[in-house]
């Protein structure tokens, strides 16, 4: 990791790469550094915080957040009083570590490297924008990135929403949608995609706040397209967020309040006041992306963006340089962290034959055996952290009544045990004083149990022989006016460590090998695409396809929104697969059994019709899922019934043929029909590009036409938006309709009648159209019995449910199977075939290793003590446990490599037959007991 | 590290350590590669560690 | 500490991944919290066997806390 560094050149080809950096000095030794703070107490200067967007002061000597990784500060030369005027260095005698060094001048690094991942991120939108709305002229106007500092509960005003004109908490509030998107005055054309999200969430959380306040949002359509993401919106509507379809023009401040003037679709200008207004403003391409650019030899998009192909949509115009997340067009979360995990497919081709060269092995000492035997010798070591445990707890007093303590073969304190020297030490003094378990209390376990586990194995000792007390985080820093109270809980929590750590074992450390292979389930673009990643990173694989040809939800489809043929993209596609010699294809076939897990998995695969059905065993160590969906028929708007009506799908088929009145005079189209709230909960996500697609046809075969789109939010996110301007250019009317008002399609005869309110011109309209083209949802094929057959969740709407839906949106709950395409949820060709190599990265993960590591704090069985009751694996959220037979009885068993330690199986066992590596219930009981030890000595 | 110049073989970098860069680096390590992740100012996390909540979820972000 | 007034003893089963992630960030934030609690982690809260909760009273705790 390089931070603080500026990319300079690029030099050479794909596979042979030169980057050269400039790493620009942060004047603080990293190594040394020890993240306490101490620094930033003494220095003098301010500094405007950008981390709280300059809500806050910070100093030239400071760290971004405490979480911040390297957790090293830094001092920003910009306004340090000595690297800008010579004096001060208040912070270097402060410093305890001695980490402050101001001789650091900036370093050229270059770097070989085989391929390039661009994700620089977005830019924001320029002040000049945001003038319009008051933004820097009155100080009650904020931008949402401020806001989201403000409403912050470790923000620099610990969650509490004021106005900075009079410290007052806002009773009224509005967003403004839009700022700097979809606005040509700007030149962005495109919508930000994330800013209607960011919004709701925004004002679901200020609602938390405070329910009374009351919130506005000015918006154009809320696009809200994303997997789930409509039932926030509704819940924000519930809740009495108030949703005003309208173009704000200004914002004025008017005596401490601020007046809106905007033009709803009536074309009426309405004016109301607010006592503070967020601009939910959108995302720009990177300040630096034509630096990037001109370095990298890349091509942009016109709106800067990095410039990609639908069916290539992480690849740069440069072989050897992909681009994931925002800088290739405005995107969430989830989807940057699938760009991502796809870029890393794309890249790992390049580099193939590099593969495991660039790593280190380490090596450790031969591990001493500790058994039952032998006698218990714990060290505790305490820890200072410089002065930040030690200026409130009583350290010495903590180690001596450590001393005391039964078992305890050695004790001492370090002044940062963390530092290289004490490490050293630390080793140095297992191995001197033959201890068998460590105790440490320091700072917290989840940041630094790794590091001392490490320096077990470096001497020798399993890593699972350790325990660690938090006397920082949760104890100094928590109660810094109470030193005595402060010493008592840190003796005490050493107390009931000392205790575990007297009946901790070691743990062995357990890897399974793995079946290289993968099992792709559909063969539509989704899974073809995951099945070639794989193969090209050298992993065979077997796609399973229900149907008799492959291409899925691709053989209905023409062309994309830009114009690509999807037919041609099919056929490369297919003509790949065909090639690929670690490729079969089984077609008419289904999975029909499953067992194991990952790395470990062996599948039955039944092909043929029912009478004539062949079976086949397939050992494989992972599982893509790429099940796809098709189109949903609602039977409504007489769709079925009259021959005028017809699908998106079938009008584009329609389109593409040869008939000559195929795109006839006048046609109305039906958005959202049987979706978002009718049939279908959630929005398809497709269905508004689908219809600009076809709209843009029709005006190109037939000028003249009337089309008329009735609709409830237009949802052209990103570049899509520029399709729905063009439309509107060439005169096709969008009117919107509201839920409860809906469209009424009849018909007579041969004719087909729409009824329908226009909300632009305020009356009833009634016409007989040529072609009444409805908009319906996606619905994913079956997933019932897959989700059976894997134990894999479904959504409400029974798509599959992904492990997170931000942080791991492609991995499912069960460990070793991924999902890609329409069976994870709605979504255009693009972002399926982003998703599709994102899950061959991720699939490809277990494989590259060649085993798996199993994580010792797993559930164990004890097969004495099982009755087979098989109450932990109906319990078991992971199927990481199944029942077996041993000598004709039924016994539970843990399938480690699946486990993922919650130890609810060893809370529900009956007969306390299972346990928990590391917690077991014999350690847990004596930390009990050695809490309750206290108790009796204060009454003593 | 050192100051002597390490070779490294089959090295990627990556441009960015905000979600995307992250994630990437991540899995191109879990792949089996060295990866270099550069980034322009102290700290890696992008705008995202900037977040408090998340949506639709309102997880926390950190 | 004043025999008057009431400090009860309070035993606290921390899930690694959720609460005591908090209580973690809860110090770095520097929030400050009466020091009553003797705190356990485990992997989730699912490890707490009923069992240990009644050890807990038991062994003289006043209340038992669990956050997951």
């Amino acid at each position: 990791m390089i931070t603080n560094a500026d990319f300079l050149a690029l030099e050479g080809e794909a596979g042979d790469y030169t980057a050269k950096l400039n790493i620009r000095p942060r004047y603080i030794d990293a190594d040394a550094c020890t993240a306490c703070g101490l620094c930033t107490q003494y220095c003098p200067k301010h500094h405007s915080d950008s981390y709280n967007e300059g809500l806050s002061i910070t100093r030239p000597i400071h760290i971004d957040y405490a979480q911040a990784v390297p957790a090293t500060y830094y001092i920003d030369p910009s306004s340090c009083m000595f690297l800008q005027h010579d004096t001060c260095q208040i912070c270097v005698p402060v410093c305890q570590s001695h980490a402050i060094n101001f001789s650091q001048k900036p370093e050229a690094r270059d770097l070989k490297i085989g391929a390039v991942i661009l994700s620089p991120g977005f830019g924001k939108i320029a002040e000049s924008t945001l003038e319009k709305f008051s933004y820097g002229k009155h100080p009650d106007v904020v931008t949402a990135y401020e806001y989201e500092r403000m409403t912050t509960a470790s923000g620099p005003f610990l969650g509490e929403i004021k106005c900075f004109s009079d410290g007052r908490h806002p009773k009224s509030m509005a967003f403004i949608q839009c700022v700097g998107s979809r606005d040509l005055g700007c030149d962005n054309g495109y919508c930000s995609s994330v800013c209607c999200m960011y919004a709701i969430k925004e004002a679901l959380v200020t609602k938390e706040h405070d329910p009374e306040v009351d919130i506005t949002i000015y918006y154009m359509d809320i696009r809200t397209q994303g997997k789930d993401f409509d039932a926030a919106r509704e819940r924000a509507e519930n809740i009495g967020i108030k949703f005003v379809r309208a173009k704000v023009a200004d914002v004025t401040p008017w005596d401490n309040h601020l007046k809106l003037t905007y033009s709803t679709l009536d074309g009426q200008h309405k004016f109301d006041a607010h006592d503070m207004v967020v601009l939910s403003v959108g995302l720009e391409s990177p300040k630096d992306a034509q630096k990037i650019a001109d370095i990298t030899k890349i091509d942009l998009n016109k709106y800067d963006f990095c410039k990609t192909g639908t069916f290539t949509p992480l690849e740069t115009s440069k072989k050897g340089i992909v681009v994931a997340g925002a800088f290739q067009g405005p995107k969430d979360i989830p989807e940057s962290a699938t760009q991502a995990s796809g870029a890393a497919a794309l890249a790992a081709v390049t580099l193939k034959k590099q593969r495991g060269k660039g790593t280190v092995l380490k090596e450790y000492p031969e591990e001493l055996s500790v058994t039952d035997e032998d006698e218990v010798r714990i060290g505790v070591f305490v820890c200072h952290c410089g002065i930040n445990i030690s200026s409130v707890v009583d350290c010495p007093d903590v180690a001596n009544e450590a001393g005391g303590m039964e078992n305890v073969a050695y004790y001492t304190e370090n002044l940062y045990s963390c530092s290289q020297d004490a490490q050293e030490q630390i080793k140095q003094t297992i191995i001197d004083k033959k201890l068998n378990r460590v105790v440490i209390a320091a700072c917290s376990p989840r940041t630094h149990e790794p590091l001392f586990q490490e320096t077990l194995k470096d001497a020798g000792l399993n890593r699972n022989l350790f325990e660690m007390v938090n006397i920082r985080d949760q104890c100094s820093w928590v109660h810094a006016n109470e030193p005595e109270e402060a010493t008592q809980k840190s003796k005490d929590l050493v107390r009931m460590a000392v205790h575990k750590a007297a009946h901790i074992q070691p743990l062995p450390e357990q890897t399974v090998p793995v079946t290289p292979k993968a099992l792709v389930l559909g063969a539509g673009v989704a899974g073809m695409t995951a099945a070639l990643s794989l193969a090209d990173q050298g992993f065979p694989s077997i796609i399973v396809e229900k149907g008799d040809k492959v291409g899925g939800q691709m053989l209905n489809l023409k062309n994309t929104l830009n114009g690509e043929s999807i037919a041609a993209h099919l056929k490369s596609l297919t003509t790949k697969v065909e090639k690929a010699n670690n490729i079969e294809v089984m077609l008419n076939s289904e999975l029909v059994e499953t067992a194991g897990f990952v790395g470990n998995f062996s599948s039955v695969i039944a092909t043929g019709k029912t009478k004539k059905k062949k079976e086949t065993t397939y050992d494989h160590g992972v599982v893509v899922v790429a099940t796809g969906g098709h189109e949903y028929r609602p039977k409504m708007y007489e769709l079925g019934k009259s021959k005028k009506v017809c699908t998106q799908q079938e009008l584009e088929t329609k389109l593409e043929g040869r008939a000559k009145n195929r795109a006839p005079n006048s046609i109305v189209m039906i958005q959202c029909a049987g979706s978002r709230g009718d049939d279908l909960g959630y929005c398809s996500k497709v269905c508004c590009n689908h219809a600009m697609k076809n709209v843009l046809k029709i005006k190109e075969i037939n000028p003249d036409s009337q089309v008329i789109v009735l609709y409830r939010d237009i949802r052209t996110y990103g570049f899509a938006e520029d399709a729905y301007l063009e439309a509107r250019k060439k005169g096709v009317i969008f009117i919107p309709y509201e839920v409860d008002r809906k469209p009424v399609v009849s018909s007579k005869g041969t004719k087909v009648q729409v009824d329908f309110f226009d909300s632009i011109m305020q009356e009833d309209v009634s016409m007989t159209p040529d072609l009444v083209a409805l908009s319906v949802g996606l619905v994913p094929n079956s997933t019932d019995e897959l989700s059976k057959l894997l134990k894999l969740p479904v959504t409400a709407n029974k798509f599959f449910l992904e492990a997170h839906v931000k942080l791991r949106p492609i991995e499912m709950a069960v460990e070793g199977v991924y999902v890609c395409g329409l069976a994870h949820g709605p979504k255009p060709i693009d972002e399926t075939i982003v998703q599709a190599q994102a899950a061959a990265a991720k699939a490809a993960m277990p494989l590259v290793n060649g085993k798996v590591k199993v994580d010792p704090i797993v559930s164990t069985v004890d097969q004495e003590d099982c009755i087979g009751c098989g109450i932990c694996t109906s319990l078991c959220p992971y199927g990481a446990i199944t029942m077996v037979k041993i000598e004709k009885k039924r016994k539970a068993f843990t399938i480690a490599a699946s486990c993922k330690a919650c130890g609810i199986c060893a809370a529900h066992c009956p007969t306390f037959a299972i346990s928990m590596g590391g917690f077991t219930n014999e350690q847990l009981i004596s930390q009990i007991e050695a809490f309750g030890n206290k108790k009796e000595k204060v009454e003593a | 590290m050192g100051k002597a110049m390490i070779h490294r073989e089959g090295a990627v970098m990556i441009l960015g350590g905000g979600i995307a860069g992250i994630q990437a680096a991540l899995d191109m390590t879990d792949l089996g590669y060295y990866v270099y992740l550069v980034e322009k100012s102290p700290a890696v996390g992008g705008v995202m560690a900037q977040l408090d909540k998340t949506f639709p979820t309102n997880d926390c972000s950190l | 500490m004043s025999d008057n007034e009431f400090s009860p003893k309070i035993l606290g089963f921390l899930c690694n991944w959720c609460c005591y992630a908090a209580a973690d960030a809860a110090g770095v934030s520097r929030f400050q919290y009466p020091p009553n609690m003797r705190t356990i982690r485990v992997m989730c809260t699912g490890r707490v066997d009923p069992s240990f909760i009644l050890k807990g009273f038991l062994e003289g705790a006043d209340a038992i806390f669990t956050g997951g």
